[in-house]
């Protein structure tokens, strides 16, 4: 072959060849639908308010994802406010809720039947298997009670609030204010422990009023003083004991909104963020089981950097740009933007916001619960946050808005995101109260939903209809020596195509929600996994090769 | 009927003089003369006066419009002199008053300001010159809705007024209102261009409501005219420094900040912002040093305590330097957070 045919057929392979893109970059987009109109959950999240607008109406809003009766499908469970002052759940109105997945994209109101109407002003809710019985279990918390709802396994729950020691009182007996709650192995012992996130120390009795008669504005929680976090430790046997105060989290006194699990500094146990609202969020590090160390001005996500707090309100606790190491996105009030801290991995995080690439767009945004989850599939996880502004009067300012839509930001797999929500579909186009989230396969498709819940307003059931056509899978960790549902364990995906990620086995995260246990990864174009690695609580390493994509896969740990 | 007309026509004739003031026929020019002025045009103004001079040397108000180009021109001895001889000849003038309070206002001389703009208003409650001096004064002095009342009442009778629409746009601007702000602080720039000052807000309050590109072009014009002199803005550069650290755009940020701690070497926020910036091109030595000096700055310039321990802990422990880096973040978990409104 002369030289100039050998030039002119490599330039056509090389115009033949395609593009070397990102992969699942540009294969489709993220789409959300609304089908809560035909699903039959008609929930609606009352908070009570008053014409006073106490700080409580703006607060509750916990949505759960479980699957409590192990039909390999996610149930729904809301909780809900009650009156005001009496804070009694009178009627259906106030009703928790719990819905049952019929698989058919319907759901039924079971919430009587099982058990579960609560009682007292409900507000977050964490589901795990507390008892390692195989049966998800139910936390509630609330401004006056909280509760630890033991599944029986025959669609009922039972109260064991008590019993288990559980009820959300400090140790002079004081019942806090419960907002979320996290479950967590942190001593690695196969049994979860229970994690409560406080908020103020506010009463009806003692509560301000602020803004003028008729445009009555949520006070500032600087008027008063917050609360210490609550550490159960599970003693195996249904009880727990509160360790709070031996394990350095009673001494951080915060006004606790959200709370996240993660093992950031990978050194085997899993450690703990809390958001707190106008005060220094907590980073909680584990010191191997023994008790923690407050480091979050020393890990540098006390603060925005501009060290100043903002209104913290949601956090997830993942990572999002494939570096191994788990990274924190916060949601935060209009005028604050989102602060995104990204690990390190040497013990320091940074305030990423504006060299993300949201920032700006999150300045304008007031919001609650949030995930970082991949709703495309394209093997990076994305952003979604649940807007609204705290004050129902907040148009009265003119630069605030009380009904927002929420926002997806997609990953563009530099570092950065990409403000998406006004392509994504009617269904994040509907403006309302947002308040709490959850996320998790309702229709096990492979991609991620989220169910959100507003004060006001029908809840959300946001359908994941992402274009593209890329691969998943979900998978369902079995402890054995692990606590049962497998909560802590770090799992690494390799694709046939080298693409590396990770994620960890959680339901904490959000605002006051519970997500899918279920592990998700989106898997781009390839339709093999080359190995999963997890990495169980326990210590167990366990290796699977050659996995097929686009299947919910259980992996019991062996 | 006849002898009732001449006496008529004489009468008018008798007292023709006194009709004919001392500057009647100039009113056209000395309109044209105090806009000039208004938007700090001093070359045209000046050339305008010293013809009105020469062909109405009688005229009380080229004295007034001498005063305020002496003003403008950073006369002060003259300026004040002028201003003193209008006001003795014409005590009930309300612009007099209100243009003398406000080269008080800027000598900073505030109980004379206080004094004359109330005098002002007092003499006349519908100068809108007089107006928007006293309404900037009453919100400095902390009565804002007083204040912000007299700023849009003068707008209203003069809404060609650039320092009324500026002081206006600041209340907005401190009421956190971008959009409002935005109104005004452009109404401000377009009458005059001159004012980096409100070029500069406008680009803050733009990149709160969202506007981007606004905010740039904004800058760019503020940039531009940021001379010395009245409408000299010391913080433009910081400000645009900080919005290009936004923007990832890091290198135009630093050279910005650096012009920023030249022009206000005295004030913390400058300091601060590039120690910021050190921080983020993970240059950690001049991180410290700039950190130290805001630490050293009294002038605060919106930076507190807090701010400062969070940076300097932040500092240290990238340096290594365990110790101060303790000590830092000691201080900074020991400073409670600020209290930014008991509302939201």
């Amino acid at each position: 072959m002369t030289p100039r045919k050998l030039f002119t057929v490599a330039l056509v392979v090389a115009l033949a060849a395609p593009p070397k893109i990102l992969r699942g970059a540009d294969a489709g987009r993220i789409q959300f639908e609304n089908r809560q109109k035909n699903s039959g959950v008609s929930f609606v999240l009352a908070n009570g308010t008053l014409p006073d607008k106490p700080m409580i109406d703006g607060i509750p809003g916990g949505v759960a994802l479980l699957d409590y009766d192990n039909d390999g499908y996610l149930d729904i469970f809301f909780t809900n406010g009650a009156t005001l002052p009496g804070l009694a759940k009178e009627g259906d109105k106030f009703s928790n809720r719990l819905y049952h997945n019929n698989h058919d994209g319907t759901f039924t109101d079971v919430t009587d039947r099982a058990g579960l109407r609560g009682e007292g002003y409900s507000v977050g809710a964490a589901a795990a298997d507390y008892d390692n019985d195989g049966r998800t279990d139910l936390y509630v918390t609330g401004f006056d009670r909280n509760f630890l709802y033991h599944n029986n396994g025959d669609g009922t729950f039972t109260d064991v609030t008590a019993k288990a020691g559980v009820t959300g009182a400090s140790s002079a007996g004081k019942k806090l204010w419960g907002i979320s709650a996290a479950w967590l192995d942190y001593d690695n012992d196969g049994k979860l422990d229970l994690f409560v996130v406080n908020y103020l120390d506010w009463s009806l009795a003692t509560s301000r009023v602020c803004g003028s008669p008729g445009k009555r504005l949520s006070c500032s929680p600087t008027l008063y003083k917050g609360e210490p976090n609550i550490l159960y430790h599970n003693n195996g046997n249904g009880t727990f004991t509160d360790v709070s105060e031996g394990m350095g989290i009673s001494r951080n006194i915060g006004k606790g909104m959200g709370v996240a699990i993660a093992d950031y500094n990978d050194d085997g146990w899993m450690d703990i963020f809390v958001a707190n609202d106008n005060d220094r969020n907590f980073l909680f590090k584990n010191r191997g089981g023994k008790a923690f160390d407050e480091v979050g001005v020393e890990s540098f996500v006390a603060y925005t950097d501009s060290g100043l707090p903002v209104s913290s309100m949601g956090v997830d606790f993942r990572d999002w740009n494939n570096d191994g190491k788990p990274s924190l996105i916060v949601t935060a009030l209009g005028g604050e933007t989102y602060p995104l801290f990204r690990n390190e991995g040497n013990g320091f995080f940074s305030y990423e916001s504006y060299k993300a690439g949201i920032g700006f767009r999150s300045l304008k945004m007031s919001g609650w619960g949030t995930g970082i989850q991949d709703f495309d599939n394209d093997g990076y996880k994305d952003l979604f946050t649940a807007n609204s502004h705290v004050s129902e009067n907040a148009d009265l300012d003119g630069q605030q808005h009380y009904r927002q839509a929420n926002a997806v930001f997609r990953n563009m797999h530099d570092g950065t995101f990409q403000d998406v929500s006004r392509d994504a579909g009617p269904g994040l186009q509907i403006r309302a109260a947002h308040r709490g989230c959850a996320f998790g396969d309702l229709n096990n498709d492979g991609k991620i939903d989220v169910v959100v819940s507003a004060i006001g307003s029908s809840a959300e059931l946001l359908y994941n209809t992402s274009t593209g056509g890329n691969h998943w899978i979900l998978i369902k960790t079995v402890g054995v020596k692990s606590n049962r549902d497998g909560i802590g364990t770090r799992i690494k995906v390799t694709t046939a195509s080298g693409l590396v990620q990770y994620n960890h086995v959680t339901t904490a995260g959000s605002y006051a929600s519970s997500n899918d246990p279920r592990v998700h990864f989106g898997l781009g174009a390839d339709t093999v996994i080359k190995e999963i690695e997890l990495k169980w609580p326990s210590g167990t390493v366990q290796v699977q090769r050659n996995v097929k994509a686009d299947q919910v896969l259980p992996v019991t740990e062996e | 009927m006849r002898t009732a007309f001449r006496s008529l026509l004489f009468a008018v004739c008798a007292t023709w003089p006194a009709f004919a003031g001392p500057c009647t026929g100039a009113e056209g020019q000395l309109a044209q003369v105090s806009k000039a002025l208004t938007v700090n045009a001093l070359d045209m103004a000046e050339n305008a006066l010293r013809t009105l001079g020469v062909s109405y040397p009688d005229c009380p108000e080229v004295v007034l419009h001498q005063a305020r180009l002496a003003q403008g021109k950073g006369n002060i001895s003259e300026a004040a002199e002028l201003y003193y001889r209008y006001t003795d000849a014409d005590p009930d003038d309300s612009r007099g008053l209100a243009y003398f309070g406000g080269f008080f206002l800027e000598q900073r001389d505030y109980r004379r300001a206080d004094a004359l703009s109330a005098a002002a208003v007092y003499k006349n409650p519908d100068d809108p010159t007089a107006l928007a001096l006293r309404g900037q004064i009453l919100v400095m002095k902390g009565q804002s809705s007083e204040g912000q009342n007299l700023l849009e009442k003068a707008i209203k009778l003069d809404p060609d007024d650039p320092e009324a629409q500026f002081q206006l746009g600041t209340i907005y601007d401190k009421a956190k209102a971008a959009v409002q702000a935005v109104e005004h602080f452009r109404k401000a720039a377009t009458l005059n261009p001159h004012d980096a000052r409100a070029w500069d807000y406008l680009a803050l309050n733009l990149e709160l409501a969202g506007d981007l590109d606004g905010t740039e072009q904004a800058y760019q014009k503020g940039l531009q005219v940021n001379q010395a002199g009245r409408y000299h803005d010391a913080f433009l550069d910081y400000n645009y420094g900080r919005f290009l650290a936004k923007r990832n755009d890091l290198t135009g940020s630093k050279r910005h900040l650096d012009r920023a701690v030249e022009s206000a070497p005295q004030i913390r926020a400058v300091w601060y912002e590039r120690a910021k910036l050190d921080m983020r091109m993970q240059n950690y030595q001049q991180a410290r040093a700039d950190a130290e000096k805001a630490a050293a700055c009294t002038q605060q310039g919106g930076v507190i305590d807090l701010q400062i321990y969070s940076l300097l802990s932040q500092v240290y422990a990238r340096l290594g330097d365990t110790a101060l880096a303790k000590k830092y973040t000691d201080l900074t978990r020991d400073t409670p957070p600020p209290v930014r409104g008991e509302q939201r």
